[in-house]
């Protein structure tokens, strides 16, 4: 026939303009991608507020905090110190800091600067209502020998409000500066921790920088344990690292294992080396699935390839659709084999398109990318299945093994004789009452945290540094909008009286507003207006010698110190933990943020943002888990609407009923994974939900394949069950997964699968069949 | 797939956003706080030397340390001057201070203002209406109080390690030179010298800026035990 040569030269001719599409994408190296934030839903529209978290992640993905602990103050000064050294000269990071360089000429410029802008609100109102307790106050201090420093000279500010400042700056966390050594030092359990930050030249999004500060700690942290000496590390880096080496291994275990596993069923099945060019079907839908994504989102995560290497499984099933019918098909030609099969294999490439497909709608950038890898995947496995590999297996004799066709067989009989016993109607009801049992067992979880699988050590070492350091950041944090400066100012400071209260009641460690730097421009002014009543008050600074006309110049000066705005007071040295929190001009105003520390009931934040205007609360794992059980909602709607629309294409080759009964088998099938999930006392999580979406769409394939049987129903059911095993290879595999969630995902697909198969059989024969 | 989530969704644990915030905190916040709240090393040069009454002829450091533990309790007077480059007069203060080994430093200002200061264990406080206030910042000095106590104990190897220590004189006359080791204390102040003879005699601290600090110790002696009321002072 003519389209038995047309056909592999057109595909050919294809697969050589897919190659070159990839080269070309290819041309600037992999087009991949670590980036984390791709994959979680985006239901942030709002571009000031990613703006803000952005902000607020980066140098989490950049820097690291390792505390160095010894009994001996010195020696951990020592190690830190070594450590230091040794990582600057790994050239992995832009800057590692051990000991504090504090530039205080500039500081001390800041505070003369900021001496009416910085002044807190308490020490504002003491020089306004009781200028002589101030003044009084400010004596005390030129004597009192336990004040220690002030940064300033008293002749650069007689009435002290640098001191001020410098005292009312808000401490957190119990870590201490070393006079001595510079070091910032924090005492805990019987140690010397010194604490040494590091920033890395990239962020945790690159692909090898993470593991190798990884591995860089791990030497360190031998090295270290030699002198006596303990490391205690955390950064976001460490779990990108930690996320990374997982991946890898997945990839390895779930891609390898399906290959060596699939490779080794089809070499002792049909006992032939040629066969095994049924897998070319896969590299090609492999080869589809990578161009169509980065076609479409200009990259492809790595995480596509993890899950896209369970597609493995179900791209074989081309190839395997005809190559079982060798059994009953004697003598075997590939392309009679293909004839026949051929509308079965259409029907199930636009069934499991369909599922797929459905995954995309869900609001997760990941699963969507999933799909389209997958899909665009199916369809090239599908077309070389079609188009080439019968001409790659023209002449091949297949005489297969026949034991597996035996195992089919003593299977069906089994089954017969179940039957005359045990009618099918009974059956179902058996099987419907085992499903409402599980159901009741069923509960859902969508924590998002318990979908983490963050080694233990790790979060164990994050919470002692939070323990030792005394700090305690928390993800949520508040969005402040305003129209100008000062509008901004007022409503952070509304905002601080509703926080001061929190922290009052110890639901609260504390918080950081730019307010608490800044005052707003009429409080400023107050004091300027102050000032001038303070001549009246001062007697006992001019007892003590000082000038009179050293402290008219003082107000003088001061009153003329220009009114500071917020870009203002963020020049200075003193203002870098607030300047992250500014993002200044937005559309039609400004706006910054508000951030916490030491949380001990998320809950009690939304309250804090009600009536205040332009306040909002940012609560991205807060939000995260409402999405999740939003999805779960639509997951549960798509499936049904994917299920429809199955229904309406097997309308065509089976008729309404044929097509209702394959597609409700498999739909039971997933009620009696959701059943077995039950009794498993495994939690239903939206994941395990995909899984079942796609077990859908994939199992209507083993329903058209047993209700079709072509060969006998013996040779279907083997069909069936190859397929099913080579699916269940990739993606059962998922359940060896360290990660609870893709563990979850892992079984409830290897679950339905099971199900499915057992359940196919019941799909009726199609009378027309041959 | 579900690792990539799971490892975003780590990226919002809290746990991790540690290093983002305790970094940007603490480089600059901490370390102003910790000056604001170190007692001068006045006080613990005042304390080193106070207790260093001993007549020995080759002196060194490892003598004046041993000298420290002896006498467990010294009564004397003081006056500090306190000269601020702007101001033609210094700033003169008068008063009394016990130094007791076993418990700390009673400082007892008299005038031009009466004030009444402590350092224990327990931290440093100041007296009121109410008694006894231990002043804030007691974890951010409570090293600085550890070191003086130590000093005050006879253990000068924390001293020694902030600064350079240079003896000079005999033991009935001789000057000791502190000198800060770090570039952070060193932008402070360039040097504490101590003259002494029998017994210390002036404590002189330079600051960076310019200021300096004279403190004069009269009629010191070490032969007087603990009144009551002292060491009710002590015990509260």
């Amino acid at each position: 026939m003519p389209s038995e040569r047309l056909l592999p030269r057109l595909f050919l001719i294809l697969l050589v303009a897919v190659l070159a599409l990839a080269g070309w994408q290819w041309r600037h190296g992999a087009p991949l991608s670590a980036n984390l934030m791709e994959l979680v839903p985006g239901n942030t529209p709002d571009a000031l507020e990613q703006q803000a978290e952005q902000r607020m992640q980066e140098p989490l993905n950049r820097e690291m905090l390792v505390l160095v602990g010894h009994a001996d103050r010195q020696q951990a000064v020592a190690v830190a110190q070594q450590l230091c050294e040794r990582w600057q000269a790994s050239g992995l990071f832009e800057k590692v800091q051990w000991n504090l360089q504090a530039d205080l000429p500039a500081l001390r410029e800041q505070l003369l600067r900021g001496r009416l802008a910085m002044l807190s609100a308490k020490d504002r109102e003491q020089l306004i209502d009781h200028p002589d307790t101030f003044i009084q106050q400010r004596v005390q201090a030129l004597f009192d020998p336990f004040t220690g420093f002030s940064l300033v000279p008293s002749q650069d500010d007689w009435l002290g409000l640098t001191g001020r400042i410098q005292n009312s700056q808000p401490q957190h966390g119990s870590v201490q500066l070393d006079i001595g050594s510079g070091a910032l030092i924090a005492d805990a359990d019987g140690k010397n921790w010194v604490l040494l930050r590091a920033r890395t030249t990239g962020n945790a999004f690159d692909m090898k920088l993470p593991l190798q500060v990884a591995d860089l700690l791990k030497a360190s942290r031998e090295q270290a344990s030699g002198q006596g000496a303990q490391l205690l590390a955390a950064s976001g880096l460490l779990y990108a690292a930690n996320g990374q080496q997982q991946a890898t291994r997945e990839i390895t275990w779930v891609g390898g294992g399906a290959t060596v596993g699939i490779l080794l069923l089809l070499l002792l099945a049909f006992r032939r080396w040629r066969v095994l060019l049924a897998f070319v079907p896969v590299l090609v839908g492999m080869l589809f699935g990578a161009v169509a994504c980065v076609a479409l989102f200009g990259h492809m995560h790595v995480m596509t390839l993890v899950l896209g290497s369970s597609l493995i499984g179900v791209a074989v099933d081309y190839p395997l659709h005809y190559l079982s019918k060798s059994w009953s098909l004697q003598p075997w030609r590939s392309w009679p084999a293909l004839r026949i099969t051929l509308p079965g294999l259409s029907l199930s490439l636009a069934t499991s398109c369909i599922g797929y497909l459905a995954l995309a709608w869900t609001p997760f950038p990941a699963l969507t990318q999933i799909a389209v890898f997958s899909a665009a995947g199916l369809v090239g496995a599908y077309l070389s299945a079609v188009c080439l590999l019968p001409a790659l297996l023209k002449g091949v004799e297949l005489r297969p093994a026949q034991w597996p066709l035996r195992i089919a067989e003593c299977l069906w009989r089994m089954r017969t004789s179940l039957l005359k016993r045990v009618p099918s109607s009974v059956l179902l009801v058996l099987v419907l009452l085992f499903c409402a049992g599980g159901l009741w067992h069923l509960n859902t979880k969508n924590d998002i945290r318990q979908w983490i699988g963050a080694p233990p050590q790790l979060l164990q070492e994050a919470q002692a540094v939070a323990r030792i350091t005394g700090f305690q950041p928390t993800s949520q944090f508040f969005l402040v909008r305003a129209d100008n400066q000062q509008q901004l100012l007022e409503r952070q400071a509304a905002l601080g009286q509703r926080l001061d209260q929190l922290v009052n009641m110890d639901k609260l460690q504390g918080y950081l507003a730019l307010n608490q730097l800044v005052s707003l421009p009429a409080e400023q002014q107050q004091l300027r207006d102050a000032l001038n009543a303070l001549p009246q008050h001062w007697q006992p600074l001019l007892d003590l010698g000082v000038p009179a006309a050293a402290l008219q110049a003082e107000v003088a000066h001061l009153q003329a110190l220009p009114t500071q705005d917020i870009d203002a007071a963020l020049a200075g040295p003193l203002a870098e933990p607030w300047r992250t929190l500014w993002l200044g001009q937005v559309d039609g105003g400004v706006a910054a943020m508000v951030s916490l520390q030491g949380l001990n009931n998320p809950a009690l934040l939304r309250v804090q943002a009600v009536d205040l205007p332009g306040v909002q609360l940012v609560d991205r794992l807060g939000d995260l888990n409402r999405v999740f059980a939003d999805t779960q909602i639509s997951a549960a709607e798509l499936k049904l609407m994917s299920c429809v629309l199955i229904v309406l294409l097997l309308i065509l080759p089976f008729g309404f009923g044929g097509a209702l009964r394959i597609v409700a088998l498999p739909l039971l099938a997933a009620l009696c994974s959701l059943a077995s999930l039950g009794w498993l006392g495994q939690p239903l999580t939206l994941f395990s939900l995909f899984g079942l979406l796609l077990v859908t769409a994939i199992s209507v394939d083993y329903a058209i394949l047993m209700r079709e049987q072509i060969g006998g129903a013996a040779v279907s059911l083997l069909g069936t069950l190859l397929a099913a095993l080579t699916t269940w290879l990739s993606f059962g595999l998922l359940a060896v997964s360290s990660t609870p969630a893709v563990s979850n995902f892992g079984l409830s697909v290897s679950l339905g699968l099971a199900f499915s198969f057992m359940l196919a059989p019941w799909a009726g024969h199609q009378k027309h069949a041959s | 797939m579900l690792t990539t989530v799971g490892a975003a969704v780590r990226r919002f644990d809290l746990l991790a956003k540690i290093v983002n915030d305790i970094t940007v905190y603490l480089t600059r916040r901490s370390a102003l706080r910790s000056f604001a709240s170190k007692p001068a090393p006045t006080w613990i040069a005042f304390i080193l030397l106070l207790s260093v009454t001993g007549t020995a002829h080759a002196f060194d450091l490892q003598q004046l340390s041993d000298q420290l533990a002896k006498p467990s309790v010294i009564h004397g007077a003081f006056t500090q001057e306190k000269h601020l480059r702007a101001l033609p007069q210094p700033l003169v203060s008068k008063g009394t201070f016990v130094l007791a080994k076993d418990h700390g430093l009673l400082w007892l200002l008299k005038t031009p203002l009466q004030q009444d200061y402590r350092i224990s264990a327990q931290g440093i406080a100041r007296r009121d209406a109410n008694g006894w206030q231990l002043l804030p910042n007691k974890s951010a000095g409570a090293e600085q109080n550890r070191l003086f106590l130590a000093v005050l104990q006879g253990d000068s190897s924390g001293l020694q390690r902030d600064f350079e220590l240079q003896l000079q004189g005999e033991a009935n006359g001789w000057k000791l030179t502190l000198i800060p080791r770090s570039l952070l204390l060193k932008q402070v102040f360039t040097q504490i010298n101590i003259d002494g003879g029998e017994l210390v005699q002036k404590i002189e601290l330079l600051e960076t800026q310019g200021d300096s600090t004279v403190l004069r110790m009269q009629d010191s002696r070490a032969d007087q035990p603990l009144s009551d009321a002292e060491k009710h002072d002590f015990a509260q």
